[in-house]
């Protein structure tokens, strides 16, 4: 991945147009909507504006090469699980929240770095990126242990574990993939069909929805929209074939099945998190978004999975 | 089974930007991390481009609050004084900054409110307001008032007169305060130039002052920036 890979990457290049045409045209919608018929859209005129400023974040990411991705996405998994500590509480722990925020920089590390003995092909250190839970736990548990404290720890560790695991390795995998062959590929389906799912359910949830999904986790998720967004979701692998053209009928249906259920399932374990805690957002960095976490909910779900099962039909590297 | 307690912050539902505006600050570790990351490349840069010179660091009480109090004639004035604080205090340091500028945009208010700890400071409004947060700092044992009496960069390099206001925090209290002088500051980035040059700044910190006896009336508040700026024109003259 390097600028001029980019340029003339025809993936690359592809899924730049079609995000071009499409906020083009939802530009073009909403600004009639608005300003023409006068409709009360605001907060979805919102949602669009912040689009505008994370659409060039990361395709100028991605166009400036493997490294800057790697680092973009470790900066966002940081900025994700530092609204989880601020949300929980475990943020005014220090040290345990310090221990969460190396290992964010261990997974940019294993990301970045070859493997410095033996055999592995290709850039990223995978073997210590699929083991870094066991270490990270292990750091946490230090934690209480060389401070020789008990009370409430048993829920600062948890809460980190989570925090780790959830936000900084699991949603780091997107990081790693970088590193793959099909980088260009692989990056831009799972971040173009995860946000497309978002929006196929808001969608078809305003439109359609009546019967409530799940009603204690997130009161505006309905059936419709579900349902919807899956549909959608198997489609666009077909559509969207040119990403991984080595894909046969098995794969294009996984990685259908993993953005439709995984991304809806991302989305609910967050909102399990915030509805026990009690609160509407993780935070109010992005306009109409809510927080970093609320808006990278579904990509912690579906980029491990999505990840793993390329990796495991077709070596990445 | 007890449930989990959880205590999320106050300022949750805030934007960067906000978070950023308000004060006091809720500490926070990258914050910390970043200011004291901050602090060890200005003071760097403050030694060896402007061979900044401190002359007087043990006039500094070791402990309590105190109130440093300077000249005012260049963006660099704040950084020198932080500077001659030991890098543990750095956090406890509040210099006061121009609500009306400082606290506008985003790349100001990273300045001021991450690497400077700023206390924002209405100077036309709010100014009554401004003083209850200091002194409200002052009232915690252990915080750090950086104050500028003149209440801006002074436009000709000469010391101006003093603002009453710091007569209103100090006038009856123990609390000391430490006038200190800069010189060189003025040469070395004035108002209105748009990069520093690399003049050499030196900075001298007087000794403790106290005014527990002048009482907070018109005659007293004349009286307390009366003996603080002739402590700072001293300092300067040695």
């Amino acid at each position: 991945m390097t600028p001029q890979a980019a340029l003339h990457d025809d993936i690359f290049r592809t899924y730049l147009y079609i995000v071009l045409a499409i906020l083009g045209v939802a530009g073009v919608v909403l600004s009639v909507l608005r300003f023409g018929l006068k409709k009360e859209i605001r907060s979805v005129w919102l949602t669009y504006r912040s689009w505008l400023m994370m659409a060039p974040l990361i395709f100028g990411s991605i166009f400036a090469g493997r490294i800057v991705v790697i680092v973009f996405f470790c900066v966002l998994a940081g900025l994700a699980f530092k609204e989880f500590a601020r949300a929980t509480g475990l943020y005014r722990d220090w040290w345990t929240t310090g221990a969460v925020y190396l290992g964010i920089i261990a997974v940019g590390i294993t990301c970045l770095m070859r493997q410095p003995q033996g055999e592995e092909s290709g850039a990223g250190w995978y073997n210590l990126f699929i083991v870094l839970p066991i270490f990270a736990v292990a750091l946490i548990f230090l934690i209480p242990i060389v401070r020789n404290e008990v009370k409430g720890q048993l829920q600062t560790v948890a809460l980190a574990i989570v925090g780790f695991i959830y936000i900084g390795w699991m949603f780091g995998h997107l990081a790693f993939l970088a590193n793959s062959r099909y980088a260009y590929g692989y990056l831009l389906y799972v971040l173009f069909a995860t946000e497309i799912n978002d929006v196929a359910a808001f969608t078809f949830g305003k439109l359609f929805g009546k019967r409530k999904f799940r009603s204690n986790i997130s009161p505006k998720k309905t059936w419709a929209g579900s349902l919807g967004a899956l549909g959608v979701s198997m489609a666009l692998p077909w559509l969207l074939h040119f990403s991984f053209p080595h894909f046969g009928a098995v794969q294009l249906i996984l990685a259908g099945l993993i953005v439709g259920l995984g991304g809806q399932l991302g989305d609910l374990a967050i909102s399990v998190i915030k509805r026990d805690i009690g609160i509407k957002d993780m935070g109010a960095n992005i306009p109409g978004h809510g927080g970093i976490l609320d808006r990278i909910d579904s990509l912690i779900y579906v980029a491990p999975l999505f990840f793993h099962m390329a990796n495991y039909f077709y070596p990445m590297r | 089974m007890n449930s989990w307690k959880y205590e999320p912050v106050a300022d949750l539902d805030k934007s960067l930007a906000d978070r950023l505006r308000s004060f006091p600050r809720e500490p926070d570790l990258t914050v910390y991390a970043a200011r004291s990351f901050a602090a060890l490349v200005i003071r760097s840069w403050l030694r060896i481009y402007h061979r900044l010179e401190i002359i007087g660091a043990e006039n500094l009480p070791a402990e309590g609050s105190f109130v440093l109090v300077a000249n005012h004639s260049s963006h660099l004035d704040t950084l020198c004084l932080l500077s001659a604080l030991p890098l543990r205090k750095l956090h406890r340091a509040f210099p006061a900054a121009a609500q009306d500028y400082f606290f506008v945009n985003i790349p100001r208010l990273a300045i001021a409110a991450v690497v400077v700890n700023a206390l924002p400071f209405g100077r036309q409004a709010h100014i009554r307001q401004s003083l209850g947060l200091c002194r409200h700092l002052l009232a915690n044992p252990g915080n750090i008032l950086i104050l500028f009496p003149e209440g801006t960069r002074t436009a000709t390099g000469e010391i101006g007169t003093f603002k009453p206001g710091i007569g209103h925090l100090v006038a009856g209290t123990t609390i000391p305060v430490v006038p200190c002088h800069l010189n060189g500051a003025y040469a070395a980035w004035p108002k209105g130039s748009a990069i520093p040059k690399p003049a050499k700044i030196r900075l001298r910190i007087g000794k403790p002052m106290n005014f527990e006896s002048i009482t907070a009336d018109r005659d007293g508040l004349g009286q307390i920036c009366t003996q603080l700026r002739d402590a700072v024109v001293a300092l300067g003259r040695q």
